[in-house]
């Protein structure tokens, strides 16, 4: 039951079994417009637990683990076929057709918000709007653009993650954490440390060596980029960047008294009334 | 263990004839042993089966063709344990619904490891005749339909043990225990101790049955999850309904500013109801959380509520109760001069074995010379006092005097207890004191507290110190000795004592100086007058500490505990907000520190109280996963075999989870058999436990109020734990 412009190069796995392997979740109203929240790196589908309550009665939802999530099964991560983003959309596509889901609303964190970027460039008409929670189309800093994290500093996350990568083979206790990395990086790589260290490196790589600029254009939904007053992992410069360059209507939310990289945790009061308006709209 | 002995040739332990076998076997208790025996060969394991009476069920309940059924005197079962933890056995899904193609997207969340609705009555059926003669159970009833199923298999049931930490379903009043009491009409003892239910549930099912209810012997509703207690009218009703009740613990509201409070004329009619009360505890709801609180009773005297409690209220109290032997009032408020209702208990109820008081003021003033207060109670074997600003050194020297049978003793939020009251209770109980906890006393640190235990340091058996370091160094040389035995004389003038402080103090100083121990270790000299010697606690098998949020465990060893042969198990608890508290000084917690203590086997180690940010720390605080490395630190040094973890919590996402070097530090136990996480975690995380080689027993238990229940991970964490479990299951064992 895939997508007709499914491209997997090893096959992945279909329908129901994909459901079941994701801990796809489906609440709230089944009559009424279907809303995705998709979640971050490093963590899973509980951390939309405080915002889920307030979208119950008007729509329904679907949640679901990508399946680098620690709750997922580490068996079903195939490391030939997650070394893009695009394994991830053509997993969320695949969850959509077989809920039969032809259009729905998406909220993505984070990388999640990059998927979400492809998966509107891919299937257009399947997306009625994009809200994307810290979101940035590439992480690391250019010559003339400003993503955030500089290459030094990437090194070092990536050096945390392989000691705890030979550590976990040699069977000894990986012992490095996200708080070890100088602390532009910190907050974000807290939650990257929250799964097994192979699959942690294989994803760092993955989502550091991300570069969605060139794409920005090919978007014809409109978005919403919602973003803390401080959020030291996304400089408020690239949510300007997303804003110019997404080529669907985009209108920026900023949470003025909130701080961080992930506002549905730490500050679900603040971010609720936005996503509200801007599901409404 | 079972006794194999025969002489080589002569008569062998086979020939004895079975009857007789299964006598014997029947007499082994530990399960261990019975497991052994059970090896030996097929006939011993036929027999041993047989005998077996207490049985706890693991595994899970999906395939009803592998409930054991060799079983058959088993009188006492436990169900609560099932996994996946928290899933009764009888959590069943109604049929999906297929619509359109498609299943309906409320059923689609519960996956094929839950029992339809036929198969429900088929397990119930099958525990009732593989277990026929079961007397005692416990089970986790998570709704009613549990006990509906269960409870008409036994109808003799004598006891019954609920479980439930998730929340309460929407049921009417006392549906949850209605269908027990209606099956087992001639129950005994109903434990509703780790139960979480309304306060008003229990009367109106307690009256719909009156045959049960009249059987009733023993009824503990020290729920530690609720958070209100009994009120005057509901503990009225239960004393009414259950006249031949012999203990009955309940948490009670005893704040006179709530509407239906207990006061002294709901204490008569308990009492006139339930004449042959043996065990009564009443507690205050705010003594069962798990949490200490924050204030210090000395400087409260004054705005800290008197309760509705008075003195003549309880003399009258204990005057209708002769049979009194355990006695435990904890309240959170004040009761003044209940020194003379005390003396009144020692009067009237000659029994009393064991007393638990709290915030009960003049407990035993000692003003004079004659005994007063609690140290008329000659009889008390156990004493715990809480939260009496007024016990005074002189206090503890008169209980000590009074109490000549004290084997146990607890002192919690004594404000003006110092070392010396400890050590003269300390030297006149010598023969008897085996158990003693000192918490929260200002004046008592960890160092304080265990050089008053001195006399008592070779027999002790059950120790609690609170992990509070004031000096860095402390001197432990024998002339300091000599001096406080001196204030003690000045203190007291009337001495009933065997021995002579000074005879006594010579005696232990040649007792330091020929058990002098030198392992090699430069940080253990500290006096170098004395030169090198050990405390030595000859028989201290459990130590219990308290650790504020931060502190180090390390300088406990130093404090005096250098030396504990015997020691077996330890329970430590951490306490406290770790959002506020500075970065530590040492950069591990100090586990590794008691890897000198060669038996130490079993570890429980409570850091569930300790608050703190998971993911959402903001910039300059440590989050949970540092100080989970920071706490597990060395605990792979130690040869564990079991260990009982509950993770630190972030309250604002209602998450105890383990964290990566968390996991991989457990990991590094490699002689841990059984391990048992009081929180949740990651599938990713839960798999690094399959390379402890010895590990057989694992199980996540969120026994905290409330269990995380619509909690997506959670749910999912039930997959998780089927195939952790298989995989688990199928890995080799060595031995």
């Amino acid at each position: 039951m895939g997508g007709s412009n499914s491209n997997w190069s090893s096959g992945g796995a279909t329908g129901s079994k994909l459901l079941e392997m994701l801990n796809v979740r489906v609440v709230g109203n089944a009559d009424r417009p279907a809303l995705v929240l998709s979640h971050g790196v490093g963590t899973d589908q509980s951390a939309w637990n405080r915002i889920v309550p307030y979208f119950q009665r008007d729509y329904r939802i679907v949640l679901y683990d990508l399946v680098c999530a620690g709750s997922v099964n580490p068996d079903h991560f195939d490391f030939r076929r997650y070394v893009t983003l695009d394994a991830y959309v053509d997993d969320l596509l695949a969850i959509l057709d077989a809920l039969r889901i032809d259009r729905c609303f998406f909220v993505g964190h984070s990388v999640s918000a990059m998927i979400g970027i492809l998966a509107a460039i891919r299937r257009p008409d399947a997306f009625l709007k994009l809200i994307l929670i810290g979101a940035s189309p590439r992480f690391l800093n250019d010559e003339e653009y400003h993503g955030g994290f500089g290459e030094g500093e990437i090194e070092t996350v990536l050096a945390a993650m392989e000691s705890n990568y030979e550590a976990w083979v040699r069977g000894f206790a990986p012992l490095a954490v996200g708080a070890d990395v100088p602390a532009a990086v910190r907050e974000f790589s807290r939650t990257l440390f929250n799964m097994r260290p192979d699959i942690t490196l294989f994803v760092s790589r993955t989502v550091f060596n991300s570069d969605l600029r060139g794409v920005l254009g090919l978007v014809q939904v409109p978005c919403v980029i919602v973003q803390t007053a401080k959020d030291v992992s996304v400089p408020l410069s690239v949510a300007r960047y997303l804003k110019d360059r997404l080529g669907g209507r985009t209108t920026i939310e900023v949470l003025h008294h909130t701080e961080g990289h992930l506002p549905h945790l730490s500050a679900p009061a603040a971010l609720v009334p936005v996503i509200r308006r801007s599901l409404s709209r | 263990m079972a006794v194999v002995g025969g002489e080589r040739g002569k008569t062998h332990v086979h020939d004895l004839p079975e009857a007789v076998l299964s006598q014997v076997l029947e007499l082994v208790r530990d399960v261990r042993s019975r497991n052994a025996v059970a090896l030996v060969c097929r006939k011993w394991r036929f027999l041993e089966r047989l005998t077996r009476t207490s049985l706890s069920l693991r595994g899970h309940i999906r395939n009803p063709f592998l409930l054991p059924t060799c079983f058959p005197s088993v009188s006492h079962l436990d169900l609560s344990l099932l996994s996946p933890w928290g899933y009764h056995p009888f959590h069943y899904l109604p049929a999906p619904t297929r619509l359109d193609g498609y299943l309906h997207p409320d059923n689609y969340n519960d996956h094929h490891h839950l029992l339809a609705a036929d198969q429900q009555h088929l397990v119930a059926q099958r525990l009732g005749q593989a277990f026929p003669n079961v007397m005692s159970l416990t089970v986790y009833a998570r709704d009613p339909s549990a006990l509906q199923a269960l409870a008409p298999h036994w109808p003799g049931l004598r006891h019954a043990k609920l479980v439930r930490w998730h929340q309460r379903p929407q049921n009417p009043l006392g549906a949850d225990v209605a269908p027990l009491l209606a099956a087992c009409s001639s129950l005994l003892s109903l434990d509703l101790s780790h139960f979480y239910c309304w306060t008003e549930d229990l009367p109106p099912a307690l009256q719909a049955y009156p045959a049960a209810a009249a059987s009733l012997a023993c009824l503990d509703l020290l729920s530690a999850s609720s958070a209100e207690g009994f009120r005057a009218s509901e503990l009225a009703a239960i004393a009414a309904a259950c006249p031949n009740l012999r203990h009955l613990l309940a948490s009670c509201v005893f704040n006179p500013r709530y509407f239906g409070f207990v006061g002294d004329a709901s204490l008569q009619a308990l009492a006139a109801a339930c004449p042959r009360l043996s065990l009564l505890h009443l507690v205050d709801p705010s003594t069962l959380s798990s949490a200490r609180p924050t204030h210090d009773p000395a400087d409260n005297d004054l705005t800290q509520d008197d309760a509705a409690i008075t003195a003549t209220g309880l003399e009258s109290l204990f005057a209708a109760l002769p049979e009194l032997e355990d006695l435990a009032f904890d309240l959170g408020h004040n009761v003044r001069d209940a020194g003379p209702a005390l003396e009144a208990l020692g009067r009237k109820c000659p029994r009393i074995k064991s007393l638990k008081l709290g915030h009960l003021h003049g407990v035993c003033k000692a003003v004079w010379l004659h005994l007063d207060g609690v140290s008329l109670c000659g009889g008390l074997e156990t004493l715990s006092v809480k939260n009496c600003p007024d016990l005074t050194d002189a206090g503890l020297a008169t209980i000590a005097r009074g109490c000549r049978r004290l084997s146990r003793l607890e002192i919690h939020g004594c404000g003006k207890v110092t070392e010396t009251g400890v050590k003269k209770l300390a030297s006149m109980l010598r023969s008897t004191l085996v158990d003693v906890r000192i918490s929260g006393c200002r004046q008592l640190d960890a160092a304080q507290s265990l050089r008053a235990l001195e006399p008592v340091r070779d027999r002790i058996e059950r120790l609690h110190v609170d992990c509070v370091w004031v000096r860095p160094e402390l001197k432990r040389s024998p002339e300091n000795m000599a001096k406080a035995a001196a204030n003690l004389d000045d203190l007291l003038e009337f001495e009933e004592q065997e021995i002579s402080d000074e005879l006594r103090d010579k005696k232990c100083s040649r007792h330091w100086e020929e058990e002098c121990v030198d392992d090699g270790d430069p940080s253990k000299s500290s006096d170098s007058s004395s030169g090198f010697w050990c405390w030595i606690w000859d028989r201290l098998r459990f130590l219990s500490v308290w650790v504020p949020a931060g502190e180090v465990l390390s300088p406990l060893v130093d404090a005096g505990l250098d030396c504990c042969p015997e020691l077996e198990e330890i329970c430590i608890k951490v306490e406290g907000d770790c959002r506020t508290c500075p970065k530590p000084a040492q950069r591990v917690f100090g586990l590794s520190s008691l890897s000198r203590y060669p038996r130490l086997a079993k570890m429980k180690l409570d850091c569930g109280e300790a608050i703190g940010y998971a993911l959402t720390a903001p910039t300059g605080h440590m989050d949970l996963s540092l100080w989970e490395r920071f706490y597990l630190h060395g605990i792979g040094d130690l040869n564990l075999y079991e260990l009982d973890y509950w993770p630190p919590q972030d309250k604002e996402v209602n998450q105890r989870s383990l964290s990566l070097p968390a996991t991989g530090l457990i990991q590094e136990c490699l002689t841990l058999r059984k391990l048992f996480i009081h929180g949740t975690t990651h599938e990713h995380f839960m798999r690094f436990f399959l390379a402890m080689p010895n590990l057989r027993d694992v199980q996540l238990r969120e026994d905290y109020y409330p269990a995380p229940e619509n909690d997506t991970s959670t749910k999912m964490r039930v997959d998780s734990c089927s195939r952790f479990e298989d995989a688990l299951n199928s890995t080799l064992i060595p031995d």
